[in-house]
């Protein structure tokens, strides 16, 4: 089986904590969610049911330190789709779409959304513009019928659901699938010698605009401070007076 | 012609109250709207959404749409879409409209905005806000396009007003043996219970992981929960140890909510928390660390040791109520 | 000279920070007060590439230059709160590893490196002795050659890692008429017979580092496991302690950068009298000593890892260094319990800690006294 894992490099959701002693710029790393993408191929790949892995990402030179992590983990291939652009889901989609047919996987992991943009919409308009079927927030994964199918549990609103899937399938990645391996130093040393292959949409054939535009982005209104209690007598008595919420 | 489809959600019994707020967002926009709606048997719940001031009650109603597959949803959503000419396909956000309504937007081949929080228009030319970095920017946009997809964030919008007038319930025929078949449900968790829903709640107790385990979880969030008539949520944190179920999950990648009462117990307050909680009315915490972010933003905040805290509370609330 | 790190060596640090900070800052609190040796995250350091840093890849190391590596050791430092166990990394590192790298046979390299580097095995040393302290070439634990073995007998005191090495290099006199040309290092495996490694050792700081005393009685080595040629020990143990010296506190350094940026965001968040405290001189002025301190610490740093990359000689700026950076940290330490105040003394905040646990940096790889020592007899 081989999988075909997309990732998309965001800035550092933990960044105070990682501020170096060089500190510079906002740090970038791979999508959390799409980390748990590519560790979920991986034990895949361990358990003996996928042969290669190939890691995909879309972005300009400066995320190759991304890719790099991506290859350090353990990925087979990984290739960059040169495009600075700032792309919505759907060219995103678009995008990955040529890249599922170039590279006829059986199985495209994703994280179910990027920290940055919060979407949550690229995996389920992929499977759609496959024609695929889609397990999306997944938990855990298992293959079927000789790897024909998946079963996957899904993370809803409501609790744990499960559902069957035909490959080949689109899969989005919920937070409890796995916990990744860290980036060790050999890795990342070994990773160093592995090439990277670079394409652009040009040589994939694919001609997209973003149709969505941000005019701005702000912080959102701030809440007016609060105050200490001292006891939960206070407490409820505040609550009872003041907030009137009791 | 119906500008308008509003995906309303339903669990096979009744109404999801959340899904609701879509409408609020549909009476912004212009022209007409008609509710749409997906499953088996569907009769009282279709006749339950007549008075919302939409044009038309559609029933996509068939046991090939007894569960929300994904395929066969976003397929038969589109065909409906098509066949109003509807430019606006709109849902409320949830792991329901997120699975299927992006789906549904790249079979129409029309872009989708996730967790809209407001509509703006300005000579003509239409801006959507909505939340980005947990919630920690707010975003605004536009659209290429005059035909999209919009999930709405309940918390964002009210709870429509009913109409008086009563609108008809139309069925929405489709080819059933047409559909997609490569999915398949197998089975769904039953967890009955007796405490609101947490996103529908007036009052959440939420905990943090300080609270150990599942029956401290359960005694003390769970308590005080009940003390109060509220629901209960959880941070990540808590769900990642086993101490409560994924769908108590409160935040950028789980429910967001907006109570009357939010009561944070051993929480500290990561941005992706407070991504689900930040419109709560009133906000309480209680920590034992001072430094504590969440009480950059709670109402009132209590420093103390919550293994000592909650229990009292619980017991001067249940004391109130029993002498009220 | 030029001063930028390169984007290879950026990725590399960044990488030990993620994994650091992610990976080993857990139960800090419980460790510290009940002395629990964190193993798991010993083989994780391992796992990751830490204490094989500067082990030639050949045995299962990295063979990274020695600047990069005091880099990745004050990034560890910055990242993970774990003082105790970088500390028994770094005694493992230099006492242990060093030797080995440097006077090792082949056999014995093959042997003892690629675990030493992978985190499956935990080497240490045992140089002093209760009656041997900065004294160390008067210790008296001897090592008879009897047919294929050596007889060791004697007791050794502050081994750190000692309850949990699988090896430790010890040193110890086969002739102690010839004085320090009598001492030898041999290479003794955890379960010797007539070894006993006894009561584990309390101490003030450092606490999730373990350390014993270990006791030889009649302890038998074989042969093969004499490290280098007998009576090389002094100069064995002399080239790792310049290492030592000058590496060891490379870890502080990243810890001081971290209380200096904790520091800097309570006294801007903390207000009293009206106003955040970093208004008032008194504490700002605590901060900008605690960065230079910070500065100075990290150019010493790495000038001295510098020149040992560059294969000249160290001994001078080693010495400079593990003064320099111990004083400062145990500085930066009070400063910033000092800044948090009250807060500063409770153990939750996790400051009392890092000060408990950097008085020992004046203390271990020779006193500030010896350095001062070594320093005055190189310049007079």
């Amino acid at each position: 089986m081989k999988i075909l894992v997309s990732f998309k490099s965001v800035p550092d959701p933990n960044e105070a904590i990682l501020a170096g002693a060089a500190a510079s710029a906002a740090k970038s790393v791979i999508n959390p969610f799409d980390e748990i993408a590519i560790e979920e191929a991986l034990q895949i790949r361990e358990r003996g049911d996928a042969v290669e892995i190939v890691a995909v990402t879309i972005g300009a030179p400066a995320v190759e330190e991304q890719v790099r992590a991506a290859l350090a983990m353990g990925v087979d291939r990984a290739i960059r789709i040169d495009d600075s652009r700032v792309l919505d889901p759907y060219a995103v989609a678009r995008i990955l779409r040529a890249v599922v047919e170039k590279e006829m996987p059986q199985v495209v992991i994703m994280g179910k959304q990027a920290v940055d943009d919060d979407s949550n919409q690229v995996g389920q308009m992929l499977a759609a513009l496959l024609g695929w079927p889609q397990a999306t927030f997944v938990s855990k994964v298992e293959f079927l019928d000789n790897k024909t199918r998946a079963r996957c549990t899904r993370e809803t609103d409501a609790g744990l659901e499960v559902v069957a899937i035909d490959l080949p399938a689109v899969i989005t990645t919920d937070l409890r699938l796995n916990q990744p391996r860290y980036v060790s130093l050999p890795g990342l040393i070994k990773a160093r010698r592995r090439p990277i292959e670079t394409l652009t949409c040009n040589e994939l054939r694919v001609d997209v605009r973003p149709l969505t535009t941000v005019l701005s982005i702000a912080n959102p209104p701030k809440r007016a401070a609060g105050t200490r209690v001292d006891s939960v007598e206070e407490l409820i008595a505040k609550l009872r007076q003041e907030a009137k919420v009791l | 012609m119906v500008e308008t489809l509003v995906l309303i959600e339903h669990d096979r019994e009744r109404v999801k109250r959340q899904s609701l707020h879509a409408i609020t967002l549909a009476r912004q926009l212009s022209g007409k709207y008609a509710l749409l709606l997906l499953g088996q048997g569907l009769g009282e719940i279709a006749a339950s959404l007549v008075s919302y001031g939409a044009s038309v009650v559609l029933v996509a109603d068939d046991p090939a749409l007894a569960e929300p597959l994904a395929d066969r949803y976003a397929t038969v959503i589109a065909q409906a879409a098509r066949k109003y000419d509807s430019k606006i396909l709109l849902g409320t956000s949830s792991t329901f409209s997120k699975d299927i309504l992006p789906r549904t937007a790249a079979l129409l081949d029309i872009p989708m905005l996730t967790d809209v929080l407001a509509v703006e228009e300005n000579d003509g030319s239409i801006s959507y806000q909505r939340p980005v970095n947990a919630g920690s920017m707010l975003a605004t946009v536009k659209l290429e396009t005059d035909r999209c997809v919009l999930t709405a964030r309940a918390t964002a919008f009210d709870e429509p007003a009913v109409d008086a007038a009563a609108c008809p319930i139309e069925r929405f025929e489709f080819d059933a043996a047409l559909l997609p078949n490569r999915m398949e449900f197998i089975s769904r968790e039953q967890r009955a219970s007796d405490r609101p829903d947490l996103t529908e709640a007036a009052v959440v107790v939420c905990g943090g992981r300080p609270l150990r385990d599942k029956e401290t979880f359960e005694r003390l969030v769970g308590g005080l929960a009940d003390a109060l008539a509220g629901a209960v949520g959880a941070t990540r944190a808590a769900v990642d140890s086993g101490m409560a179920p994924n769908d108590y999950q409160v935040g950028q990648t789980g429910k967001v909510i907006a109570p009357q009462l939010y009561i944070g117990i051993g929480i500290s307050g990561a941005i992706q928390h407070l991504a689900g909680i930040k419109d709560s009315r009133v906000i309480v915490a209680i920590n034992r660390d001072p430094d504590a972010p969440i009480f950059q933003v709670a109402t009132y905040g209590l420093v103390g040791d919550l293994h000592q805290m909650v229990p009292q509370l619980i017991t001067a609330l249940s004391k109130g109520a029993e002498s009220a | 000279m030029d001063f930028t790190w390169s984007d290879q060596q950026k990725e590399l640090l960044d990488a030990v920070g993620r994994f650091a900070s992610q990976q080993l800052n857990y139960n800090m609190i419980e460790n510290d007060r009940d002395g629990v040796f964190n193993h798991d995250a010993w083989k994780k350091c391992g796992a990751f590439g830490i204490q094989g840093l500067l082990v030639p890849a050949e045995y299962g190391g990295l063979g990274m230059d020695p600047l990069t590596t005091v880099a990745a050791l004050e990034r560890l430092g910055y990242a993970c709160k774990d003082n105790g166990l970088i500390f028994s990394i770094n005694a493992h590192m230099w006492t242990a590893v060093t030797p080995l790298v440097y006077s090792g046979s082949e056999a014995q390299k093959k042997k003892y490196l690629p675990g030493l580097c992978d985190g499956t095995l935990i080497g240490g040393n045992a140089m002093s002795e209760p009656n041997s302290g900065s004294d160390a070439f008067s210790l008296s634990t001897t090592a008879v050659k009897k047919d294929s073995k050596y007889i060791l007998n004697g007791s050794k005191i502050f081994i750190t890692n000692g309850p949990v090495a699988d090896v430790l290099v010890v040193f110890a006199t086969v002739d102690k008429a010839r004085g320090p040309n009598g001492i030898s290092a041999f290479l003794v495996d955890k379960d010797s017979p007539g070894m006993d490694v006894a009561r584990k050792l309390e101490k003030m700081g450092l606490r999730t580092s373990p350390m014993a005393e270990v006791f030889f009685e009649n302890c038998e080595v074989p042969e093969e496991n004499l490290l280098g040629k007998e009576g090389s020990g002094p100069s064995q143990f002399t080239w790792a302690m310049t290492w030592e010296r000058g590496c060891i506190l490379a870890s502080a350094v990243g810890s001081m950068q971290r209380l200096l940026e904790r520091c800097v965001r309570y006294a801007k968040e903390r207000k009293q009298f009206g106003q955040p405290i970093a208004k008032f001189q008194l504490v700002a002025s605590k901060i900008v000593d605690m960065k230079l301190r910070v500065e100075s610490a990290r150019h010493m740093l790495y000038h001295c890892a510098w020149l040992r990359g560059q294969g000249k000689s160290a001994y001078l700026e080693a010495a400079m260094t593990k003064l320099h950076i111990s004083d400062c940290w145990i500085k930066c330490c009070e400063d910033a319990i000092q800044i948090h105040g009250g807060y500063g003394y409770m153990t939750e905040y996790e400051l009392e800690r890092e000060l408990r646990d950097a008085i020992g940096s004046r203390l271990y790889s020779g006193t500030s006294e010896m350095q001062r020592n070594i320093i005055g007899s190189l310049l007079l």
